[in-house]
């Protein structure tokens, strides 16, 4: 929190847009912090000059204790004559003329703090070579592999205009979270204008040099992390010194980890957040929803959101809701994860993974909102199915303890209900059984 | 940072009860227990059940009671007998104007109700709407297929009852003041024997209108069959007066 605080009061001027349980946050802070704190990757969208680039660098210097230039030379700008050798590694040409092959390894490849800039200005078939990075930490040239066993991933992309693609669907899949970093307002702004010293406070020449060199140096890259570190708690110490904030050391970052990873999902976020995943992937007529599948006129399950979407909800879909639910629980000092966390991060973990039907899309797009259109969308899904969930929560636990009971070999029949979770649980207990 | 979790159990949990190696994906279900929560609707339908069931158990004393009298057969001193029947059985009920709607539907739909008898029925409403505590009641009952007979029977001062439908034979009768509007058309005998008030037919009344009445206004937007003798008051016909006055004769036919 006092990070958030620190940022929010000195780096980033923005209003709050979002309210948890009484408290209001920015979301672009918000969830930035929790992707550095969970190893999350995210994706910044909003209009040019409106600071996604940079609140990503604030959090990541703050959580990572890397100076701004080290994340300046490490940022990846998304372009058309963007290159694997600049992504990720490149030949050692020394060593290749004495007919030796190694790889020189990009500070992205290798900084735990991974800012992609304008990500949707690489060409589509040039997105897929960050995939597998982006996705496990794994980055590949040549026949040599290295592994981030600890980074996290801040991609940003502006809307739509002559230059952009659209980002593949695999990709976007692996963000956790969508968020939009949004014009503060008009006063808001005109003290942005005033301050252009907040660039500087998060600077440090000599560490940065330093960092470079260690980066730079010919060593296997196992060996440069304990290093890297060193500088970095020097410069976190000097940021303490300086501006009365702690930046996070690795062992403060992995004592966080484990405190979130302890922090459960009560009964109440575990049923709704099923109640959503069933909504999201069901169909009676062909199994499960599929992106090349139309539903079937007269449909019964007409009123859930199954009819109003296209895809089919993603194994990481849930992955994300979970983590990022235990990171705002951790952080909101609460002890499991109830159901106003898994709604609170939802919208953000769902707006950039739906492929909303044209229908749902004209209807609604010219509604009155605050927020850009697909995370509006994503928010408006969870108010609906909150409101099926308050009226059938005692329901659909009882059907999911009935459920537990059949599995563990009791002879109960599961519980009948309209909503298609009941026909999921059906789903589990039939091939269990069988 | 946050205190000592260390005695949770693991996130993704442990172990397996069922031995056969396929993680029971309903588990931490297991301790969860069922309790009713009651949403707000289910309060307002079972209180209004309730209030239903009093309004019932009344009529059917009503009918037991007044059974053998054959209040059916209208004499007025069996309908003044069974309105103080009604009366007392009405008085001890806390009801709303939506109730009494709500049972002139329910006569005609529910089994729980034995007989239908468009008099007492009529009898029975009247004390209700009398004595309810809203100023005006509205009845929307065009939906029903039986008309109702004596609706409206001595609606007092200040009382505005509006019927959306039409409405039986009788109507209205014995008016004491009230203000009694029927959307729809009325049949024979139409405020009988009532004192003051107004009587708004809109349109069609049946034969012998206004027999006896003592007091008091009808007033009718369609055609009137036929006038009864008439003591005071007066009757109009598409707002024109046709009683007292030399146009129409009692019963005229036309």
């Amino acid at each position: 929190m006092e990070l958030y605080q620190f940022i929010h009061d000195h780096l980033y001027f923005n209003r709050p847009d979002l309210e948890i349980k009484g408290e209001r946050f920015n979301s672009t802070i918000l969830f930035s912090l929790l992707t550095g704190l969970k190893k999350g990757k995210e994706l910044i969208i909003g209009e040019p000059g409106l600071g996604k680039t940079t609140s990503a660098e604030f959090v990541c210097s703050l959580i990572y204790q890397f100076p701004l230039g080290v994340i300046w030379g490490s940022e990846v700008s998304g372009h058309p004559e963007q290159t694997e050798e600049k992504i990720v590694g490149r030949p050692d040409l020394g060593k290749l003329n004495r007919g030796e092959e190694d790889v020189v390894w990009t500070n992205f490849s290798q900084i735990p703090t991974k800012i992609v800039d304008e990500i949707n200005r690489l060409p589509e078939t040039k997105q897929s070579m960050i995939l597998d990075g982006v996705d496990r930490g794994n980055w590949e040239y040549l026949n040599e592999m290295i592994i981030n066993e600890e980074y996290c991933l801040f991609a940003t992309a502006n809307y739509q205009d002559g230059g952009t693609n659209t980002i593949i669907a695999p990709l976007v899949d692996r963000f956790d979270v969508m968020v939009e970093s949004r014009y503060p307002g008009a006063n808001l702004s005109f003290l942005i204008g005033k301050s252009n010293r907040k660039d500087h406070i998060l600077r440090h020449v000599k560490y940065e040099k330093e960092l470079h060199r260690i980066f730079n140096a010919k060593t296997p890259y196992e060996k440069k992390i304990p290093l890297v570190e060193e500088v970095c708690n020097s410069f976190g110490e000097y940021i303490h010194e300086t501006l009365g904030v702690k930046p996070l050391q690795k062992r403060d970052r992995q004592q966080i980890r484990l405190e979130m990873d302890d922090t459960d999902l009560d009964q109440d976020a575990s049923a709704f957040t099923r109640m959503l995943l069933a909504e999201l992937s069901f169909c009676d007529r062909y199994g499960q929803k599929r992106s090349l599948e139309n539903c079937e006129e007269g449909c019964h399950y007409t009123g859930y959101l199954c009819h109003e979407i296209k895809n089919c909800a993603s194994n990481r879909l849930p992955i994300s809701i979970k983590q990022y639910g235990q990171a705002l629980a951790w952080l909101l000092e609460d002890s499991e994860v109830d159901i106003e966390h898994v709604k609170s991060v939802i919208p953000y973990t769902l707006a950039h993974r739906t492929q909303w039907k044209d229908e749902i899309v004209s209807q609604r797009e010219r509604s009155k909102r605050d927020d850009p259109f697909p995370i509006f969308l994503a928010k408006e899904a969870v108010k609906t199915v909150s409101q099926r969930y308050r009226e059938q929560s005692e329901h659909l636990k009882d059907a999911l303890a009935v459920g537990s009971k059949i599995f563990q070999g009791e002879s109960l029949e599961p519980l009948e209900g309209d909503h298609p979770l009941y026909a999921e649980i059906k789903k589990d207990l039939s091939t269990q059984r069988s | 940072m946050k205190g000592n979790l260390s005695t949770k159990k693991g996130f993704t949990g442990t172990h397996d009860k069922d031995n056969r190696g396929i993680r029971n994906p309903f588990e931490e279900f297991d301790t969860f227990t069922f309790h009713k929560t009651q949403i707000p609707l289910d309060q307002i339908i079972e209180s209004t059940e309730v209030v239903m069931d009093q309004i019932r158990r009344g009529y059917e004393k009503l009918l037991e009671e007044e059974a053998k009298e054959l209040v059916w057969m209208v004499q007025y001193n069996t309908i003044i007998k069974a309105y103080e029947v009604a009366e007392k059985h009405v008085r001890e009920i806390d009801y709303s104007a939506e109730d009494i709607e709500d049972f002139c539907f329910a006569l005609e739909n529910t089994q729980k109700i034995p007989y239908f008898i468009p008099g007492p029925a009529g009898l029975y409403i009247s004390a209700l709407c009398n004595y309810a505590k809203e100023e005006e009641i509205l009845l929307k009952l065009s939906e029903l297929k039986t008309e109702i007979n004596l609706i409206g029977f001595r609606l007092p001062k200040g009382k505005r009852l509006v019927i959306e439908g039409d409405a039986g034979d009788f109507t209205g009768i014995g008016l004491e003041g009230g203000e009694l509007v029927v959307e729809g058309n009325t049949k024979n005998w139409t405020g009988a024997g009532m004192r003051s008030g107004k009587i708004l037919i809109k349109k069609n009344i049946g034969l012998h209108t206004g027999e006896w009445m003592m007091g008091g206004e009808i007033y009718v937007g369609g055609r009137i069959r036929g006038l009864g003798n008439i003591v005071e008051g007066k009757v109009f016909e598409r707002e024109k007066l046709v009683y007292p006055g030399k146009a129409r004769h009692p019963n005229l036919y036309y």
